[in-house]
């Protein structure tokens, strides 16, 4: 072995990976793939979270799961495909490159988190009052919202960090009010029957409008 | 410039408005207060939503580079003016051939901020247009989005030139003082040989260890120096059906790369393209000849006519005992006629085949019968050009051209008349 270098570095990582990791790691930092991935997960939460456990709801609640799952797929890959950039106008794709653009255009424009949200919340909805599970649900939402719109729209993390720090004052003036409304559906009802019922829900959702119609941003 | 804004509700207010809206409905719909409670922060978020937005914008455009050279980087430089309390972005649509770059840990063909470099790659030569830049302007609550589109301006992208060390000289050079060695005696750095000394000669020159050895004055003779005049022929008539591997570009690589070997020894380079007519370009030298060259090369003539054209080419474009140096796939036998015609003016020709495959031929036993004639028929033209006497070298586009014009670089190249 007298003569022999050995191609390893120093940190016994073989020497033509020697850059690899920090190059790596350096795009992790900076692409916006984790957040990507971060609205991904939160996607795939909000859908768990609100079909657990499952039970009521009948043959409507496993087709919404899956139809919710798919939109969470739908945004990721929107998400996903969001650098891909399709071929100018000079040129000439084949029959199935142009179906694979169509297809790329469709997944771009479709409505994925919008389906994410109204899944969520009709899966939460089948299932007997429980604030407190709500209102996670109601923070993972608006978390995803956020992830989401980030990922396609934001330069890179710095960006985003910037443009959160600017919403954080609203954003925790809405969490406040999330955090009232379930722990007033905890409170013991005024009124007994249907109306009483109704009465709670108007006076939380008339309280949530006067709140963003009053908040001076 | 100015560019007028479009102003939408951008897609995380439509997200926030469906979640709000949702929340809300099944609240009352379910009497379930705390669906209004998820609905709260979307709702806050919203009432950002201010109505009076800027409906035009100050927009500097511009690219890092006019001309480039195929696979080289320029780039999109955009500056923004006149909406500093919005957040800018910076979207590239490229144009066919163009491939967006990713900039300072962004992703490809997008830039955030009110000065931006998008930077790009040009994958083929040509005249390029470059695409369109979109400009998307956001408020701070991220509600609406004003979007702008602006033109970007063309650029002329010139073959890469192949590698090319060593030069093709003739036997024959013409009377003018260049950095070929000529087979004349004369006052070149090249050493020729030995002779006697006769009244005249230079006192410098005398070889003095021959002097001594042979008891009388020997002087050193050296050859003459020449430059000679190379005309360049790029046959772009036909380029196949392979995609990846255009003829034409290896073509004009290969003949940019033999004009830029030429103009760095000093030679005057002629320049003549072939797409069923002639076009031409006087011998000339220099670096600036080179761009001429170049331009010349994207400008292809796409109108079809019966005439090779040749014959009409004057005395300035084909100078006397010029070397010609063709880049062809000799696919077009009117231009086979023209170069056994242009050998039979006692020119000399060297042909680089640049053919790379051959045409797809459909299966059955006929269509592999038409290819046999078709192979035979290449081989036919090319034994014939060299019963001419024309020489044709295979390149590859790929490898040094060196390495085809090897068995031509090595002696001077010998033509007869």
């Amino acid at each position: 072995m007298s003569g022999w270098q050995a191609p390893w570095t120093a940190g016994g990582r073989p020497s033509w990976a020697a850059g690899l990791g920090t190059d790596l790691r350096l795009w992790w930092r900076r692409s916006t793939v984790r957040l990507a991935a971060t609205a991904g997960l939160l996607g795939a939460a909000c859908v768990a979270w609100s079909a657990a456990p499952p039970g009521r709801g009948g043959h409507a609640a496993p087709v919404l799961i899956v139809l919710a799952a798919c939109c969470v797929a739908g945004g990721l890959g929107q998400l996903a495909t969001a650098a891909l950039v399709p071929p100018g106008p000079g040129a000439y794709p084949g029959p199935l490159a142009r179906l694979g653009l169509w297809g790329l255009d469709w997944l771009r424009r479709a409505p994925w988190a919008e389906g994410v949200t109204l899944g969520a919340l009709a899966l939460e909805a089948f299932h007997p009052a429980r604030p407190w599970h709500t209102a996670v649900l109601g923070v993972a939402l608006i978390a995803y919202l956020l992830a989401t719109h980030l990922a396609e729209s934001a330069g890179g993390p710095g960006e985003a960090a910037t443009v959160l720090r600017a919403q954080a004052p609203v954003l925790a003036a809405g969490l406040g009010l999330l955090v009232l409304a379930a722990a007033s559906a905890l409170l013991p009802s005024a009124g007994t029957g249907m109306a009483g019922g109704w009465l709670r829900a108007a006076a939380a959702v008339a309280a949530v409008l006067a709140c963003a119609l009053a908040l001076p941003i | 410039m100015t560019v007028p804004l479009r102003w939408n509700l951008s897609r995380h207010a439509r997200r926030l408005l469906t979640l709000a809206v949702a929340g809300l409905v099944i609240a009352l719909v379910t009497r379930r207060p705390e669906f209004a409670g998820a609905a709260a922060p979307a709702l806050l978020l919203l009432a950002g939503w201010r109505p009076g937005r800027p409906s035009h914008a100050q927009v500097t455009s511009g690219l890092t580079a006019g001309r480039i050279i195929e696979g080289e980087r320029a780039a999109v430089t955009a500056s923004l003016n006149g909406a500093a309390e919005y957040t800018a972005a910076v979207v590239l649509h490229p144009a066919h051939e163009i491939v967006p770059l990713p900039a300072a840990g962004q992703r490809p063909g997008y830039a955030s901020g009110h000065r931006v470099t998008l930077p790009f790659l040009v994958e083929r030569w040509g005249r390029r247009r470059v695409g369109t830049a979109e400009i998307v302007l956001r408020d701070r609550w991220r509600l609406a989005e004003g979007r702008a589109q602006i033109g970007l301006p063309s650029l002329e992208c010139y073959p890469r030139p192949a590698i090319q060390r060593t030069r093709v000289v003739l036997n024959r050079l013409p009377q003018r003082l260049g950095e070929h060695s000529a087979r004349a005696p004369g006052e070149g750095s090249e050493f020729a040989g030995v002779r006697e000394y006769v009244p005249g000669d230079r006192q410098r020159s005398i070889n003095w260890p021959a002097t001594t050895r042979r008891g009388r004055l020997q002087v050193n003779t050296f050859q003459a120096e020449r430059s000679q005049d190379v005309v360049i022929l790029v046959d772009t008539a036909w380029d196949g059906d392979d995609a990846r591997h255009h003829v034409v570009d290896i073509a004009l690589r290969g003949a940019a790369a033999a004009a830029r070997a030429y103009l760095d020894a000093r030679d005057r380079v002629g320049f003549i393209t072939y797409r069923y007519r002639a076009r031409w370009l006087a011998p000339g030298h220099g670096q600036r000849h080179y761009y001429r060259i170049a331009e010349a090369m994207l400008t292809q003539d796409r109108e079809w006519t019966q005439d090779p054209g040749f014959s009409r080419l004057p005395r300035q474009a084909l100078p006397p005992g010029a070397l010609i140096l063709v880049f062809t796939p000799l696919m077009d036998p009117r231009l086979v006629e023209t170069l056994r015609d242009l050998r039979q003016r006692g020119f000399g020709v060297l042909i680089v085949d640049v053919l790379n495959g051959e045409p797809s031929a459909g299966r059955g036993r006929a269509a592999r019968l038409a290819q046999r004639i078709w192979r035979m028929e290449q081989q036919a033209i090319r034994f014939s050009l060299r019963e001419l006497g024309i020489p044709v070298v295979h390149w590859d586009g790929e490898q040094s051209l060196d390495l085809s014009l090897a068995p031509f670089t090595r002696r001077a190249m010998v033509t007869r008349r």
